[in-house]
């Protein structure tokens, strides 16, 4: 952090290098994209993590379907990385498929920059991590008294009652915590964005990876990473209060 | 009893006396796992052997290396004997005094090495470093997609977006790739441009750096859209999968693409000229004794050895790195002759980029400048002139 606010060769405090950041157009892509990619990612994780977790909680032979579940878990992300470019690149699977439907004559272009490279990332990162969010919402859910959803249903309640009234303030503490691990994790994304779109896509932690190794800037490389930070523990802060803390509810 | 472990003791004390100690010369170079293992294992073997010594090898990458030789300056403690280094990052070395002068060991460089080479080691007119490996990129095209349309490989600006303009018209995607990934495989490729456009990279807003800026605008709509991510390795790839049909690279694209891909109607040539001639940058490595070094005979043993003509053999054929000595390319012969002889025509357009402690600075402008002109649209003339500002005031603070 010091770093940070000296410049190089220099030890005197400054604020130059956060206004030469955020003058940049690069480092203003970098924070988009980055925002971008956890917004949705999140939002998305979460509705799918909680679909499976529901389904898994009433499923018999859960663990063998749990440790199947698990496995993306394992693959190191760089090499989810070069798989994803198997799908995504112009000459990828989703291009031939797409093509051999006559659904497309040209190739798209999915990770070129923009809204298409946006949600390639996204997937990608689904598909990789919604597993942990699973395993959390899921020891969450066995934690919900059975009795109290037995009750709900003799009362006539249709299972989106449950579900709102019943499952989701229970969970509230494991929804709370699977966020802001998973939030966290995706403020920091870094291989996915750069191993798929390289600089045509750059977040914040790429960027501050080339200022530190390409361009020889600690100080510059150091500011991205203390607003990096500070954007992390900002979100962390905001959930906490807007959720009041994840303690649980009574219902 | 006491005789027996007496007796063994002196066997064992005079085994280790008689053993000649063994001298281990510790090597840095920054190479891939491909080059470590052929370096590995039919490099430093023979070596090993002739001089009874033991290689220790060490990978560090050439931005690291300098701040590496200082740190064991200061502390006087060098554990590099001999490395080899990017020639674009060999002018911090001298400055910073961090490596011996070998101007008296320009008597070994063998007679068959390119001058320009030897030259590229020079500073202040001392010789500082020993030619190694060269690098020069050359032009990769699918024939099959050529001869589809009858067209001829594009030997000049005009006829390359010509060409570029017809794939996109009849296939609808472009064909044509250019390494915009960004940083080095980037610079690289426009710094060739504007040399060939009579122009000098470093000014920015100079006659041959507008012309090239031009030129790139008008290429980029044809260009493949895997251009944002091509790079060195990458590059490879789009054209042994026939997603782009012409791109240029360094020569050890020719073992992945044509002995790993089994791609056979990839050819080469050695490139196209721009309105002021054809120019190729000369990358690649060069051979450096750091200050310190405790075995600066046996490091420039293993120098020579580098330089021989046998190992240089062994390099050309299973790295398809190019060679100092020009006798080493009469060797090549079957499937990969036709290739050399491109990586040698394009060893005549040889560039030097300039040694300046500055790089870092020049890449990002540079980069920032294809960004913004050539990829989002900007205004061309402005753009590069803030660039040219931003460049003088770097160069001055250097000085």
């Amino acid at each position: 952090m010091i770093l940070s606010f000296q410049e190089k060769g220099n030890s005197a405090l400054t604020l130059s290098n956060y206004g030469w950041l955020f003058s940049h157009f690069r480092f203003q892509e970098s924070l988009i994209n980055t925002i971008s990619i956890t917004v949705l990612a999140l939002l998305f994780e979460l509705v799918l993590a909680l679909s499976i977790a529901l389904v898994l909680a009433g499923a018999g032979r859960k663990r063998i379907i749990q440790a199947l579940i698990l496995i993306p878990l394992g693959i190191p992300t760089i090499v989810v990385a070069s798989n994803m470019r198997y799908l995504f690149d112009t000459n990828g699977f989703f291009n031939q498929i797409l093509s051999r439907l006559n659904l497309i004559s040209v190739p798209i272009d999915w990770l070129g920059g923009g809204v298409l490279t946006l949600f390639s990332i996204v997937l990608s990162d689904m598909w990789k991590v919604t597993p942990l969010m699973m395993l959390i919402l899921l020891a969450g859910l066995e934690r919900i008294p059975k009795e109290l959803v037995e009750a709900a249903r003799i009362d006539g309640s249709s299972s989106w009652q449950e579900l709102r009234f019943i499952i989701l303030p229970l969970m509230k503490p494991f929804i709370t915590m699977a966020l802001i691990i998973r939030g966290i994790d995706t403020f920091r994304i870094f291989e996915l964005p750069l191993a798929l779109a390289g600089q045509a896509f750059p977040v914040l932690s790429s960027f501050a990876f080339f200022e530190f190794r390409n361009f020889n800037n600690p100080n510059t490389a150091a500011a991205s990473s203390t607003v990096l930070f500070i954007m992390i523990f900002a979100a962390i802060l905001l959930y906490i209060k807007l959720t009041g803390s994840g303690k649980e509810t009574t219902v | 009893m006491n005789r027996i472990i007496f007796l063994l003791i002196s066997l064992i004390f005079l085994t280790s006396c008689s053993a000649p100690k063994e001298s281990t010369l510790k090597v840095s170079m920054s190479l891939s796992d491909e080059e470590w293992r052929v370096v590995k294992e039919e490099i430093i073997p023979k070596f090993e052997h002739r001089n009874h010594c033991r290689i220790e090898t060490l990978q560090i990458e050439a931005g690291d290396l300098p701040q590496i030789l200082k740190s064991q300056s200061m502390a006087g403690k060098m554990e590099i004997d001999v490395f080899a280094q990017d020639n674009m990052q060999l002018s911090i070395l001298v400055e910073e005094d961090l490596v011996e002068n070998l101007s008296g060991y320009r008597g070994m460089i063998p007679k068959e090495t390119e001058q320009s080479l030897i030259s590229a080691g020079e500073f202040n007119r001392k010789l500082y470093f020993l030619p190694f490996r060269p690098n020069v990129q050359i032009v990769y095209y699918n024939e099959d997609a050529f001869k589809k349309y009858a067209l001829n490989v594009p030997r000049n600006w005009d006829e390359l977006i010509r060409v570029a303009a017809v794939f996109k018209q009849r296939e609808g995607v472009g064909r044509i790739l250019f390494k915009a990934w960004g940083n080095g495989p980037t610079v690289t490729q426009l710094y060739e441009f504007i040399v060939s456009a009579g122009g000098d990279p470093f000014t920015f807003n100079d006659p041959g750096c507008l012309r090239t800026f031009d030129f790139l605008k008008k290429l980029w709509p044809y260009v493949s859209p895997d251009s944002t991510k091509a790079k060195w390795n990458t590059s490879n790839d789009y054209i042994a999968r026939e997603s782009v049909y012409l791109m240029q690279n360094w020569p050890f694209g020719i073992n992945v693409i044509i002995e790993d891909y089994k791609k056979t109607n990839i050819k080469t040539y050695h490139g196209f000229a721009g309105p002021k001639g054809e120019a190729h940058v000369i990358g690649g490595d060069v051979l450096g004794i750091p200050k310190g070094s405790k075995n600066k005979a046996l490091a420039l043993k293993f120098i020579e050895y580098l330089q021989s003509r046998e190992a240089q053999k062994i390099l050309l054929e299973k790295l398809s790195w190019p060679s100092i000595r020009t006798d080493v390319y009469s060797t090549v012969s079957g499937w990969r002759a036709p290739y050399f002889r491109a990586v040698k025509e394009a060893m005549r357009y040889g560039v030097f980029r300039k040694n300046v402690t500055y790089w870092a600075d020049f890449e990002r402008y540079m980069n920032e400048a294809f960004t913004r002109i050539v990829i989002k649209g900007e205004p061309l003339k402005q753009v590069l002139d803030h660039y040219a500002e931003e460049m003088k005031k770097v160069a001055n603070k250097k000085k």
